[in-house]
């Protein structure tokens, strides 16, 4: 059957879940990676690795959601809880366009205390001091959260936000879109599977490019991993709003559920499973910051045709025990090391242009910064204008 | 010969056992095609050792520090660590290992810390391998190709003195460079059986200018390929890293050398040394078995 079905994908032909279950249980691994990149070749075959210099911010690590593979989250009321402050990010937005960056990723916890318009407020500031900057922001259960805190829809959610600046959504909370694993994961209650395809499906249907991410490793079959990846093909197929898939594997430091982590051989063969099962999706990432540099650039033999973010800064899967980082340059020299031609993107994939530090220089970046100093408990002051919902934050508003 | 030709040409001839010549060692070592490349040296890898993957546990030991708290019963190899100043120096650090080894194999220093010793002795590198040979030692921990004028005459030397195991090791060899290293390798095992390992990746990592993914796993396979007379082809999981290390059995590499012997487990049995190591390779479809400094498995 691996045959037949190798033959298959090598002709352009789709795989179904037995085929694609066989594929990764069964094929020799550097044939999964053959297959995937006869798949990257064909629809790329300029042989252009793109990557995007901007920086990953979390707004906040406070977080209602509780799920137990997450070692970033503080509850409300934690001394250690955070929200940054506006003009903390506008420093931060300032730092990304010095280093030739044009995006934040911009995600954060399910704060119960920011209501829709510390969003609208912010992206709207964003957008006055810094016009063609880019917001990539809030995952589909940020957005379902605000939509729950306000009772409001998530279309109504997203017009909303689109109107106040937001230009594109990011694939986080995606975990595995089976809902037996998301209870077990306990994320179910921030986002079901449906949900987390509806509000990608509004997002699509308002006109936004989104991409779709999958976190695999923890208590999902070989079954849900592919499951995950057939409701992803099913939605791009309608909806065609997917830029790109992202997979990482489950960093289990310092979380509430522990555990190992998934290696590095699992982590190529799901990938090139991932471009093999994902044939309408264009763009493929590598996870250097989970795998680190070296298997990060093995994926671009694996399927992968982006090297993802420069990122500057990371808090989450830092928080859970990885400390990666590659600057520009290293990425540049990776990409070119494997025989590819490296080239700047925005979020939609359109090429940007050549390495930004061959234009002009850039100060190299050996460790990636984070959210705030350790110690920093300070209350932005702009928080005093947007009401509080818990009592936590209504007693620190009081304070302020 | 297109590549895919030149490919399937190459895997018929390894299948079959044939080794590969200088040309098409060349040409392999010019191509992007890392997943062909790997595929070949799996086949050789298969081939000599089916799923077998050994690894071996090792107890690291400054030369300048107590031994006694530093080698866990789970060592299988001690292994002396550092650059002592003098022949005195390095033969009682020697000696403190053999006393802790008991039967365990004692390996150290570096063919270049021989020569560099006996220089300040007045002396000549086979007579201070012999002392440290009386003193303990089993094995010296490396032997980098790279940074040895003459190869041959290193070898014969240490064979002369009674060692019974020679490690070969690339010390910073650019990628470019190691080809060359490991055709020279093959050929000097062929005179000298006691080569009984090659570790492909520098020993001498450089953190401003960190090797690739892509350096890394095709000098794998490219020793792999070019020295299939050499039994163990090693890699470095403290080095390296379980990704990489990982990543390496399937271009090539049969061996995990210097697993902590450490049998701690403060995150949780699952993530020990062992249980880490032996993961690792059953994740890669792979068997496997431990082994001793000696390179005898243990049932």
């Amino acid at each position: 059957m691996i045959q037949s079905t190798a033959k298959k994908v090598l002709e352009g032909g789709r795989v179904d879940r037995a085929e694609a279950l066989e594929l990764y249980r069964h094929a020799p691994t550097h044939l999964l990676g053959q297959l995937a990149d006869a798949i990257r070749a064909r629809k790329h075959p300029e042989r252009i690795v793109s990557y995007i210099i901007d920086r990953n911010v979390n707004y906040t690590n406070v977080c209602v959601a509780r799920c137990n593979f997450c070692a970033f989250y503080r509850p409300v009321g934690s001394s250690e809880g955070y929200v940054l402050g506006f003009e903390e990010i506008f420093k931060k937005i300032d730092e990304t366009i010095a280093v030739g960056g044009n995006q934040l990723l911009l995600q954060g916890g399910h704060n119960p205390d920011l209501p829709i318009a510390w969003y609208e407020d912010l992206f709207r500031g964003v957008k006055a001091r810094y016009p063609a900057f880019k917001l990539h922001a809030l995952s589909p259960p940020e957005v379902l959260h605000i939509s729950r805190l306000h009772q409001i829809p998530v279309p109504a959610v997203i017009e909303r936000l689109v109107a106040a600046g937001l230009d594109s959504i990011p694939g986080g909370g995606a975990e595995i879109l089976v809902d037996r694993v998301r209870t077990l994961l306990n994320c179910y209650g921030k986002a079901t599977s449906d949900e987390w395809l509806g509000v990608m499906r509004d997002a699509h249907r308002a006109g936004l490019r989104t991409t779709a991410t999958m976190m695999y490793g923890t208590v999902e079959t070989d079954e849900e991993r592919i499951e995950h990846m057939m409701r992803l093909r099913e939605l791009q197929d309608e909806s065609g709003g997917f830029t790109a898939f992202i997979t990482w594997s489950y960093q289990p430091e310092h979380t509430e559920r522990g555990g190992i982590e998934a290696t590095g051989v699992d982590y190529l063969r799901t990938l090139a499973l991932a471009r093999i099962v994902l044939d309408n999706f264009d763009n493929l990432q590598a996870s250097w910051v989970t795998q680190g540099g070296k298997v990060g650039q093995l994926s671009l033999a694996f399927g992968a045709n982006d090297m993802g973010s420069v990122m500057i800064e990371e808090n989450v899967v830092r928080a859970a025990g990885a400390s990666y980082c590659m600057d520009e340059l290293e990425i540049v020299v990776n990409i070119e090391d494997a025989g590819f031609i490296p080239k700047r993107r925005n979020m939609h994939y359109e090429i940007l242009g050549d390495p930004i530090f061959r234009e002009r220089d850039v100060p190299r970046m050996l460790s990636l910064a984070t959210a705030r100093a350790g110690g920093d408990s300070s209350v932005p002051e702009e928080l005093r204008n947007y009401p509080a919902r818990s009592r936590e934050g209504k007693r620190i508003r009081l304070s302020q | 010969m297109t590549t895919s030709s030149l490919f399937d040409v190459l895997m018929e001839r390894v299948s079959a056992g044939e080794r590969l010549g200088a040309d098409d060692l060349a040409q392999l070592a010019a191509t992007p095609d890392i997943l062909q490349l790997g595929m070949l040296a799996d086949t050789v890898r298969r081939r000599l050792h089916d799923s077998q993957v050994t690894y071996l546990r090792v107890a690291l030991c400054p030369f300048d520090k107590p031994f006694t708290d530093a080698v866990p019963l789970a060592a299988r190899e001690v292994r002396v660590t550092g650059t002592p100043d003098t022949l005195e120096v390095a033969i009682t650090a020697v000696e403190a290992a053999r006393a802790v080894a008991g039967e365990r194999a004692v390996s150290a220093f570096s063919w270049l810390d021989v020569e560099r010793l006996a220089a300040a002795e007045s002396s000549r590198p086979a007579k201070v391998l012999e002392q440290l040979r009386g003193a303990g030692l089993d094995a010296l921990a490396e032997v980098p190709l790279d940074r040895v004028a003459d190869a041959s005459s290193v070898v014969q030397t240490i064979e002369g003195a009674g060692y019974r195991h020679v490690r070969l090791t690339i010390e910073k060899a650019p990628a470019a460079a190691r080809t060359s290293l490991f055709v020279a390798a093959a050929a000097l095992q062929e005179r000298f059986p006691v080569i009984q390992s090659i570790s492909a990746l520098p020993t001498l990592l450089d953190a401003l200018r960190p090797t690739t993914g892509y350096d890394d796993v095709k000098s794998v396979a490219m020793a792999r390929l070019a020295a299939p007379n050499i039994p163990t082809m090693q890699v470095d999981w403290l080095r390296y890293g379980p990704k990489l290390a990982q990543v390496a059995l399937t271009f090539g590499a049969d061996d995990i050398d210097n697993v902590a012997a450490s049998d701690d487990a403060p995150d949780g049995r699952r993530r020990a040394p062992l249980e880490d190591v032996r993961r690792n390779i059953e994740a890669a479809g792979l068997e496997p078995a431990e082994r001793d400094g000696r390179f005898q498995l243990i049932s």
